[in-house]
């Protein structure tokens, strides 16, 4: 039972983090946007779902404070949460469009990021501030217990599935093609006569519908969101695990959540626990995720499954038109 | 008005600190063209440095040197070790800021390990409150903006009236030139490290002499006021960044003193978005600089 409920977690872990990697890596391995404020878009998913599945917020003697309270049927919160990501990755986006240097534009983000955090903390009525949102509903919380866990990792099965099927119609094909050569070149992406502004802008609110979606997921199984959930450094996991797996690399990025989000950030738990400082095996997570990033950039950027240049044929001297 | 003229002064002891913070910032990024985040960890690291010092019984006013000392020399350290390396190896900027990211968050965690998560405080400094003009200010403020104005005053000369700043603002405006030039970069890079680094610990440490409690976030949440006044008065251009501190400074403590001082930052983040939308180069950014901040 033990076992089980944990084997629960950790694939549902696994569901949401793979949806927020595969976001992530759209916007920074493919289309090469960095963005540090990434898990902002996660937030506004998983308060974007709170708010549409709790009741008003007077119920349980009024103790926390929200706006919203619209007490709808999950799939309508879902797709709620999505589009709060879409929205907000868009705004994010936004500080872009001067085309900044990459790294000017991260640290903007970054910015941004620590400024959202520090405004829904501070205001009490928005998302009950620092304390956060409690008691956010499960779906399938009238059904026996087991029944109840392994519907929640169905559901969120079906929305990876959905998810990876999106992601494809944009990592590869056209499209795909399209936002590499504007990563790797957007001078001659935009000589090309492609749009790389209003590019920038589809792969922030795609990239922030699927962190919305993972959010609003993540806050359906655990019922509690706070910001202390979502500082900076969260946007950093994600980006470990795009760098370890892999940039631009759908199996790579897979690959990399599994290792870090879930092997090692879950994994540090089973160390032996000091009595006196008891977070310090998450400290140890942190540290091995941040050495890992950094080992990896130095020794191998391109990752452990990298990303698989095209291939075209070759064509033959004697062709006329060559 | 009573309010407002007295928030403009504890602006100004604000404003100290972020300028401070923001020139070590800019003058590190002008030389090395680095956007270097770890820099707010940094600062968590002199501000604990300073408390390990004063629960032994240290003034504050000799833990800020020695952690500006400490701060400096991890600095050079650091820039040596890690980041210099990966320039060498053509690391592309994004991936450098990235790293940088990463190495603080090693560093916050690493702190937070050692000194717990609880939150900390300097205790109270002299109580002594001076009054000029108006204003109302504490003595440990007072102290801090003549601090930042001597040593303002000090970079200014060693940038101007030296040899080895000289050789600084070549090699910031011009690496490849300068060096061919004969300048040692990578003396001037070491000494630019050891500088911005220097002044990092000491915003470090004023910062958790001004502030109630602090704790390993510190220097993190200072990042959103640090680089408002960085960009905005143009990054890379230590002038520019003094002033921008000052007007962040000045701007959201009177923002805080007439609206809710919970939302103290938004002014420095307002700053920051429209200075990034309609002028990124900033106040004082040349052409040249335009040019390195934007795409190509």
């Amino acid at each position: 039972m033990g076992w089980e409920y944990y084997a629960v977690v950790l694939l549902v872990y696994l569901g949401t983090d793979l949806l927020a990697v595969w976001g992530l890596n759209l916007e920074f391995g493919v289309a090469g946007v960095a963005n540090l404020a990434y898990i902002v878009v996660v937030a506004a998913g998983a308060y974007a779902y709170a708010v549409c599945t709790l009741g008003p917020s007077s119920n349980d003697g009024g103790f926390q404070a929200y706006i919203g309270g619209l007490s709808l049927p999950f799939p309508v919160a879902l797709l709620a949460g999505s589009a709060a990501g879409a929205v907000v990755g868009t705004l994010i986006g936004i500080t872009g469009l001067k085309r900044l240097r990459q790294d000017y534009q991260a640290v903007a983000m970054l910015v941004v990021s620590l400024m959202i955090v520090t405004l829904v903390s501070a205001d009490s009525g928005l998302f009950n501030g620092s304390t956060g949102l409690a008691l956010i509903p499960n779906p399938f919380a009238s059904l026996d217990p087991q029944t109840e866990r392994w519907s929640y990792v169905a559901l969120v099965a079906v929305c990876c599935l959905i998810g990876l099927f999106v992601l494809r119609r944009f990592t590869t094909g056209p499209i795909g093609r399209t936002l590499r050569a504007m990563r790797d070149d957007d001078t001659a992406a935009s000589a090309a006569g492609k749009d790389v502004v209003r590019l920038r802008l589809v792969v922030q609110a795609v990239g922030g519908a699927f962190g919305g979606l993972s959010g609003a997921l993540l806050v359906g199984f655990i019922g509690g969101w706070s910001p202390s959930a979502w500082a900076y450094v969260e946007t950093l996991a994600f980006l470990s695990c795009v760098i370890v797996g892999g940039r631009g690399s759908d199996r790579g990025v897979s690959a990399g959540t599994l290792v870090i989000a879930v092997l090692l950030l879950q994994g540090v738990q089973f160390l032996p626990q000091i009595a006196s400082s008891p977070g310090l095996s998450e400290d140890f997570g942190w540290m091995i995720l941040g050495g890992a990033t950094i080992v990896f950039i130095w020794f191998r950027p391109q990752g452990v499954l990298p990303e698989r240049r095209p291939r075209y044929a070759k064509r033959s001297s004697s062709d006329p038109s060559g | 008005m009573h309010l407002i003229i007295e928030s403009v002064g504890f602006g100004v002891a604000t404003g100290a600190v972020i300028g401070l913070g923001a020139v070590g910032f800019s003058v590190q990024f002008g030389i090395s063209n680095i956007l270097n985040i770890t820099y707010g960890a940094l600062m968590t690291l002199s501000a604990y440095v300073g408390l390990l010092l004063i629960n032994r019984g240290v003034s504050a006013w000799i833990a800020l040197p020695i952690g500006a000392v400490v701060v400096g020399l991890v600095s050079v350290l650091y820039n040596r070790a890690l980041l210099a390396p990966l320039v060498r190896r053509g690391t592309p900027p994004v991936a450098m800021v990235i790293t940088t990211v990463a190495a603080g968050t090693i560093l916050q965690y690493v702190i937070v390990a050692i000194a717990g998560p609880s939150s900390q405080s300097y205790g109270e400094q002299s109580g002594q409150t001076l009054h000029f003009l108006g204003l109302t200010l504490s003595e440990g403020q007072v102290v801090i903006i003549v601090l930042t104005a001597v040593l303002m005053l000090g970079l200014h000369l060693l940038l101007t009236r030296t040899t080895l700043g000289k050789a600084m603002r070549a090699t910031s405006s011009n690496r490849t030139l300068a060096r061919s030039c004969g300048i040692s970069t990578s003396r001037v890079s070491d000494i630019s490290w050891l500088i911005s680094g220097a002044l990092c610990g000491a915003a470090g440490v004023a910062l958790a002499i001004t502030t109630v409690s602090f704790d390993f976030s510190l220097g993190g949440l200072f990042l959103i006021p640090m680089i408002a006044a960085a960009i905005l008065g143009g990054i890379g251009q230590p002038y520019g960044a003094m002033l921008g501190g000052l007007i962040v400074g000045v701007s959201s403590e009177v923002f805080a003193a007439v609206s809710n001082p919970n939302y103290k930052d938004i002014v420095a983040f307002a700053i920051l978005i429209i200075v990034l939308l309609v002028r990124p180069r900033g106040l004082f950014g040349t052409g040249s600089s335009t040019r390195r901040l934007m795409e190509g």
